[in-house]
C-alpha cells in the first residue's frame, strides 16, 4: 500500500485557516493535521518528530505548512524548520501566513500582466505605493515588486511603523539587496503625483485611495486592491475588475480587484502545495516561489 | 443499562439509506484513531506512524486532561456500534509517562462491553523508543559479552525524561541494577525513581551527574550506559569514556549531532566503541534503535486495528514485542 500524503500544518494562531485546509486537501494531500498555538521555539521539535518517523520514501510524501499571521514570524519559522532538517531526513516546507504570500504574489503578477498588456512595460524603475502596506500582504507585495525592479514605498498611517516595516522588507526579506522606502498616509497626495502603480492592502472596508487622488495621478498605470468588502480600497475599482479603465484617471490607469487577484492567489497556493507533493528534493517555499508560480499561471492563461 | 439497551437497539435498527453507498451495499467503515494528548499539540511523529500503520482517519485531541478521559472514551465507544468499534482505537500521547499510564488506566473502566476499543499509550514515542533501546542493548550484551541484563549495572543519562524513565523501568524490571541520572538535581532523580518504583515495582536508584568527575565516578562499575538525553546534547565525551573499565554496551537514541555518546555512529549495532579504549564496550546507535522502534510502533498500532479482543498496551507489552522483533 502506498503511504498517504501527510501535511503537518503549523500555525501560531489558535486555529488553522479552513482556507488552507481546503487548499491542501484539494491539492492532493490525504491528511492535513493541525498544530495550533505553535511557538517558534517549538518548531524544531515538531519538525524532527515529523522527519524521524517515516522512511525516506515516506518523507517524500510528507510536508510541513506554516500559517499564522505574521510575515516575519513565519519566515523565521521557515528558517528554523530548514535548519532542523537532518539530511537525508528532510521534507518540504511552505510558509504562507494568512495566505499573505500567495495573495501578494497574485496581486503583483496581475499588475505585471496589466503593465505589459496595456502599457508595454515592466516593474523595472516604476514607482509603487503600497497603501496600508504595513500588514502581511503589503510587506510581501513590496518585497516581490522591489525584487522585480520597482521603487516601492510603503505607506502607513504611522510613519515610524511604516519605516520599520520598510527596513524589515529591505534587510530581512530582501536580504539587503533591495531598498523599500516608507511614507506617511498624510503625505500620499504628494506621492501619488509620481506613482506608476498602487497596491491597496489595508484592512477591509477602508478607502485608501480616493477618486480625488486618482484624478491627481498623472502617471498612474495600474491600481490593485485586495479588499473584497465594500467600500473598495481604491475608489472606482470593483472586486470583479481585471484590467478595466478606472473612471476619472487622467493617465488611463486600469484597476484590478480582489477576485481577479484571488483567482491567481488560489492557483499559486495550489501549485506550491502540489509542488511539495511531486518534488524529489525538499523545497522551502515562500513569497518568491509564490510569485514564480503566479507568473507561470498568468503566462499560461494568456 | 437503559442507555446500553437503546444503543443496541439503535445499532440493530435497519440501515438508513444515508449510510449505504450508491450500490445499496453498506460501505465498509473507515478505521479511526482518536489521539488523546495532554500537551498543546499532538506529536507529528505519532501522526506519521499512525497513518503509516494503516489508520484511515486520525483525529487529534490536544490539551486533554485526565478527568476528560472517561467521557471521551465513552463518546468513542458509543458512537459506532459493535462492528464499528473494531475499527476504532485510542492512542495516548504527551510528554509525561506517568500521566499517560494514568490515562491508559482510566480508559479501561470506561469501556462497556461489547463497546470496547483497544488503547495504546506511547507518550512522545517514549515507550517504544525505550523498549527498542533496551531490547537492542540486551541483544548486543548477549551477543558480544554473553551477559544478561540481570547481571549488569546500568546508567540512564537523561534519566528523568520520558524515554529515560521508561528505559530505566524496563531495565530494572529485567533485573539490572539501574540508576536514573539527572544532569541538575539528585532530588528530582530520586523523586522520579521513587514514584515509578511504587507504580511498577521496579528498583530504580537515583544520581546526579553535572560534570565529568561525577560521570567518571558513576561509570567506574557500570556495565551499560543508556543515553536518552535531549537531541544534540553530548552526554559522555571521549575523555570520560576512556576511563571506563567495565563498560560493555553503550546505547544512544540521539540522532541529531553531536552524538550523546562520543564515537557512536548512527547505525552501530554491536560495533566496538573505540573511545572506551580500556573496555570491550560495543555501541548501539540511534538508527539501529530507531529501526526497531519504528517496526515496533507500527506493529503495536496494527495490533490495535487487527486484534479481535480489545488490548491495552504500554511499555511492558512494547518491550515484549521488541524482543520478539529481534
Amino acid at each position: 500500500m502506498e503511504k498517504p500524503f501527510i501535511l503537518h500544518m503549523l500555525t501560531t494562531a489558535k486555529n488553522l485557516s479552513p482556507f488552507d485546509v481546503n487548499m491542501a486537501m484539494d491539492a492532493g494531500w490525504i491528511s492535513a493535521v493541525p498544530y495550533i498555538n505553535v511557538e517558534p521555539s517549538e518548531v524544531r521539535g515538531l519538525v524532527q518528530d515529523a522527519i524521524f518517523s517515516r522512511s525516506l520514501k515516506g518523507l517524500k510524501r510528507t510536508g510541513i505548512f506554516i500559517g499564522g499571521r505574521e510575515t516575519k514570524q513565519a519566515m523565521d519559522m521557515l528558517k528554523i524548520a530548514k535548519n532542523a532538517m537532518v539530511p537525508p531526513f528532510e521534507v518540504s516546507v511552505f510558509a504562507d501566513p494568512s495566505g499573505a504570500f500567495t495573495t501578494a504574489a497574485g496581486m503583483v503578477a496581475a499588475v505585471e500582466k496589466e503593465l505589459a498588456d496595456k502599457f508595454s512595460t515592466t516593474f523595472a524603475g516604476k514607482n509603487v505605493l503600497a497603501l496600508g502596506g504595513t500588514g502581511p500582504v503589503g510587506q510581501a507585495a513590496a518585497v516581490i515588486a522591489a525584487q522585480a525592479g520597482a521603487n516601492v514605498r510603503i505607506i502607513g498611517r504611522q510613519l515610524d511603523r511604516a519605516e520599520r516595516t520598510a527596513e524589515l522588507c529591505s534587510q530581512e526579506f530582501g536580504d539587503g539587496k533591495i531598498t523599500v522606502t516608507a511614507g506617511a498616509d498624510s503625505d500620499k497626495a504628494e506621492f501619488i503625483e509620481t506613482a506608476d502603480v498602487v497596491f491597496a492592502t489595508g484592512a477591509a472596508g477602508i478607502e485608501l485611495l480616493s477618486a480625488e487622488l486618482i484624478a491627481r495621478a498623472p502617471q498612474l498605470k495600474v491600481a490593485a486592491d485586495v479588499n473584497a468588502v465594500p467600500p473598495a480600497g481604491i475608489a472606482g475599482v470593483d472586486a470583479f475588475d481585471s484590467g478595466k479603465a478606472i473612471a476619472g484617471s487622467i493617465s488611463g490607469a486600469v484597476g484590478i480587484g480582489a477576485l481577479a487577484i484571488g483567482n491567481i492567489k488560489y492557483q499559486a497556493q495550489s501549485r506550491l502545495l502540489k509542488r511539495m507533493l511531486e518534488t524529489d528534493t525538499p523545497l522551502y517555499l515562500h513569497f518568491e516561489h509564490a510569485f514564480e508560480v503566479a507568473r507561470e499561471f498568468v503566462k499560461e492563461s494568456r | 443499562m437503559n442507555l446500553l439497551k437503546n444503543l443496541v437497539n439503535l445499532f440493530c435498527a435497519p440501515v438508513a439509506p444515508a449510510a449505504t453507498g450508491s450500490t445499496g451495499v453498506k460501505a465498509a467503515k473507515r478505521s479511526i484513531l482518536h489521539m488523546f494528548d495532554p500537551t498543546p499539540n499532538n506529536s507529528p511523529f505519532d501522526v506519521n506512524m499512525a497513518l503509516d500503520a494503516g489508520f484511515d482517519v486520525l483525529m487529534p485531541y490536544a490539551g486533554v486532561k485526565l478527568d476528560n478521559i472517561q467521557r471521551l472514551t465513552q463518546d468513542v465507544i458509543f458512537s459506532r456500534g459493535p462492528a464499528g468499534v473494531k475499527k476504532t482505537a485510542i492512542f495516548i500521547g504527551g510528554r509525561d509517562i506517568g500521566l499517560a499510564i494514568e490515562m491508559l488506566d482510566a480508559c479501561q473502566p470506561a469501556m462497556v462491553k461489547p463497546f470496547e476499543v483497544s488503547v495504546l499509550a506511547d507518550p512522545s514515542g517514549a515507550f517504544t523508543t525505550a523498549a527498542a533501546l533496551v531490547a537492542c542493548v540486551e541483544k548486543a550484551l548477549f551477543d558480544k559479552h554473553g551477559k544478561a541484563l540481570k547481571d549488569c549495572k546500568a546508567l540512564v543519562f537523561g534519566g528523568t525524561g520520558p524515554v529515560g524513565v521508561a528505559t530505566g523501568v524496563i531495565a530494572s524490571l529485567q533485573g539490572a541494577k539501574t540508576v536514573l541520572i539527572d544532569h541538575l538535581s539528585v532530588d528530582s532523580a530520586a523523586d522520579i525513581a521513587k514514584q515509578y518504583n511504587r507504580r511498577f515495582g521496579s528498583n530504580l536508584e537515583a544520581a546526579v551527574a553535572s560534570n565529568d568527575e561525577e560521570k567518571l565516578a558513576l561509570l567506574a562499575d557500570a556495565d551499560i550506559v543508556f543515553s536518552t538525553a535531549k537531541a544534540g546534547v553530548r552526554v559522555l565525551n571521549a575523555a570520560v569514556l576512556a576511563e571506563a573499565k567495565q563498560l560493555k554496551v553503550a546505547g544512544d537514541v540521539n540522532a541529531v549531532p553531536p552524538a550523546g555518546i562520543e564515537g557512536i555512529n548512527l547505525k552501530d549495532f554491536g560495533a566496538p566503541l573505540l573511545a572506551a579504549s580500556q573496555s570491550q564496550a560495543v555501541a548501539v546507535g540511534p538508527l539501529a534503535v530507531g529501526n526497531v522502534k519504528y517496526q515496533l510502533q507500527n506493529q503495536l498500532l496494527k495490533t490495535l486495528l487487527e486484534s479481535e479482543q480489545p488490548v491495552f498496551l504500554d511499555f511492558r507489552e512494547a518491550f515484549t514485542q521488541a524482543r520478539q522483533l529481534l
